[in-house]
């Protein structure tokens, strides 16, 4: 066996081994996907959007989040972090419609929304601390389907479930496929406890686990996971509950998704850096959260290497025989040429093929409890987003890699 | 809230270790019958082969059965011809070392019968056209990889337009097989994919119609 098949083997197993654990643990939680916990207490809660340049989307988040049902909601803090553009007026034109929202403006630009975030949190006095973006609309039950989680003290931090908003361009739409699937992915992580982001949207944590941690590193270009991973590292749980919808406006330009890309990747090896004393030391970050997210690296870098050495050989290969053939004057293609003649590693790769395609396809099957308003998506965009825009993705992870070595960790 | 769900992951690696013995043997099977297959093939050429060479044998005094010596020649090399098409289908999907093995009997098989066309050629005095595609099994050069299949696409070509007219003995060469490389060595080849026809080497790609020229001369 040369090296190529022993790669394509181990590819294979790791691949088949992921996929049995996302299946077994659904299999075993498959009626407590959608479970919410009735908070026992009233359980007092602030949340925080930070905004800049954010004019666009701040009144109606302002609003959805006013509208929330939650009644131990207290206060909505919008820090604006300078904008210059016309976000801050519309802020205090908000402040005089909604009893709750406090408007307040960092001294200077921050530059990044963990420091908008931080700022914000020196206005909250409440048991738990919740933070959500100027383009993310949550649903008005959102929070009150995340609050009973917090019953349970050994949870840190709750999160929610994303969903993309803007879902007419070709892009969004394959986002909107990847959004589902990570968040049916990440209910699935919770059962194991192993939840590593909380995403921006809409997030809420314990004050006091959030002070004790210092809040978001405004160093790190994802601090939503930076925060996950620091709570995750003090033995905190974190829980993620599926009802709780908040919606947001995906890139539809290819210019601005790369950006974001690049930042969340670059941002996501900072954290790795961070936290590479815990590897296979403690608990599920250890053990779990930590090799996952180095596999996934590995495995999408050396498998795009392998997949365009494979390529470039083939085309190489026909390249050259189309030449001869022309010098030759004998058909450059041929019937005989089409041969089928499976090998064992084709029939492992059909059969994961084959169980990926049903594990996505469930998992957007669990995804229609959506409001009417949003039709399902289609099976082309989960064809495109699993054969172009996957495939694609590790070029995005080099290029990231590249970002963070250049160090540079501008938004 | 859920108890601890931490023993679903020794859960999921016992179902793919399952998941991956059973594709073992079940490719191992797949593999296991094109090897049978192969070996009957082989088997069978091996019977052709001995009669042929018997046939010759008997014969050495008596040239009036030149033809017929001459139309099993051809026969069987259109058998073995159609085989090595079969065989190399397989060449790169197998993951044992069944494949390879196989070629490389062939390959001995083959120039065997080629060793015995020249006999026959020389006993009955009589020419007919045999072309002897000497190619590299494990060709890593990308280059040579395709001007081996574009030999192979031209050879395989004029074979079907002359049907039983010509011999085509396709040979993957071992560097191990010291006959095949004596012979190789003996027709001064120093680099593959090359061609002989009826004793003229070519290793430069050339067309098709200087090709058909070369075998109908």
């Amino acid at each position: 066996m040369d090296a190529l098949t022993l790669c394509y083997f181990i590819f294979t197993f790791i691949g088949l081994y992921y996929l049995s654990l996302f299946s077994l643990i659904y299999l075993h939680n498959i009626r407590h996907i959608y479970e919410w916990v009735k908070p026992k207490k009233e359980h007092e809660v602030s949340i925080v959007i930070p905004c800049y340049n954010g004019a666009e989307g701040i009144e109606k988040t302002i609003q959805q989040l006013s509208e929330s049902d939650y009644p131990g909601l207290k206060r909505i803090i919008v820090v604006d972090d300078c904008s210059t553009d016309n976000s801050y007026n519309i802020m205090k034109e908000c402040e005089k419609k909604y009893d709750k929202l406090l408007v307040v403006q960092t001294p200077k630009n921050t530059g990044n929304a963990a420091g908008a975030k931080n700022y914000g949190a020196k206005f909250v006095e409440t048991e738990l601390i919740g933070f959500s973006d100027d383009d993310a609309y949550p649903n008005k039950d959102a929070i009150s389907k995340m609050i009973g989680f917090f019953d349970n003290p050994k949870v840190g931090a709750v999160t929610s479930r994303v969903l993309v908003q803007n879902r007419k361009k070709r892009l969004a739409k394959l986002q909107s496929v990847e959004y589902k699937l990570i968040a049916f992915t990440r209910k699935l992580f919770g059962f194991i406890d192993a939840i590593y982001v909380t995403n921006g949207p809409l997030s809420i944590y314990r004050k006091k686990i959030f002070d004790d941690i210092n809040g978001f590193d405004e160093k790190n270009l994802t601090e939503d996971i930076e925060i996950t991973w620091n709570i995750l590292s003090r033995g905190w749980k974190v829980q993620i509950s599926m009802l709780a919808i908040v919606y947001t406006t995906a890139p539809e330009k290819f210019k601005i998704w790369l950006k974001q890309r690049l930042r969340w990747n670059a941002g996501g090896i900072q954290t790795i850096i961070k936290y590479k004393k815990e590897f296979l030391r403690k608990g599920m970050i250890g053990w779990f959260i930590f090799p996952y997210f180095v596999f996934a690296w590995i495995l999408g870098i050396f498998g795009l290497g392998l997949l365009t050495y494979r390529v470039s050989r083939y085309l190489m290969i026909q390249y050259l025989s189309t030449n001869y053939s022309i010098e030759a004057q004998t058909a450059i293609l041929r019937i005989n040429d089409i041969s089928f003649a499976p090998s064992i590693l084709f029939f492992f790769g059909i059969t994961l093929l084959t169980l990926n395609i049903i594990f996505n396809l469930n998992a957007l099957a669990h995804s229609r409890k959506e409001p009417e308003h949003f039709k399902r998506e289609n099976i082309f965009d989960l064809i495109i987003y699993m054969f172009v825009y996957l495939l694609l993705y590790p070029i995005v992870l080099i290029a990231s890699l590249y970002k963070f070595l250049r160090k540079d960790y501008s938004w | 809230m859920l108890k601890s769900q931490k023993h679903v992951f020794w859960e999921a690696l016992l179902v793919t270790v399952l998941i991956f013995i059973v594709g073992i043997l079940l490719g191992n099977a797949l593999e296991q019958k094109r090897t049978e297959k192969i070996d009957d093939y082989y088997a069978q050429s091996e019977i052709s082969l001995m009669d042929i060479l018997i046939f010759q044998d008997i014969i050495k005094t008596n040239s009036t059965n030149c033809d017929t010596l001459i139309d099993s020649n051809i026969e069987f090399a259109d058998k073995i011809y159609e085989e090595a098409i079969l065989l190399s289908k397989y060449d790169d999907q197998q993951l044992t070392n069944s494949a390879e093995l196989a070629q490389k009997r062939y390959s001995l098989l083959r120039t065997l019968l080629w060793m015995n066309i020249i006999k026959t050629q020389e006993r009955c005095e009589k020419d007919f056209n045999s072309i002897i595609y000497l190619y590299s099994l494990n060709q890593e050069d990308l280059t040579k990889k395709a001007e081996q299949k574009v030999w192979s696409n031209m050879l395989q070509d004029l074979k079907g337009k002359y049907g039983n007219k010509i011999i085509l003995i396709p040979i993957a060469v071992d560097k191990e097989s010291t006959s095949l490389n004596t012979i190789i060595k003996n027709h001064n080849i120093t680099e593959l994919p090359a061609i002989i026809i009826n004793n003229k080497v070519l290793t430069e790609i050339v067309t098709k119609d200087e090709l058909e020229k070369e075998i109908i001369n």
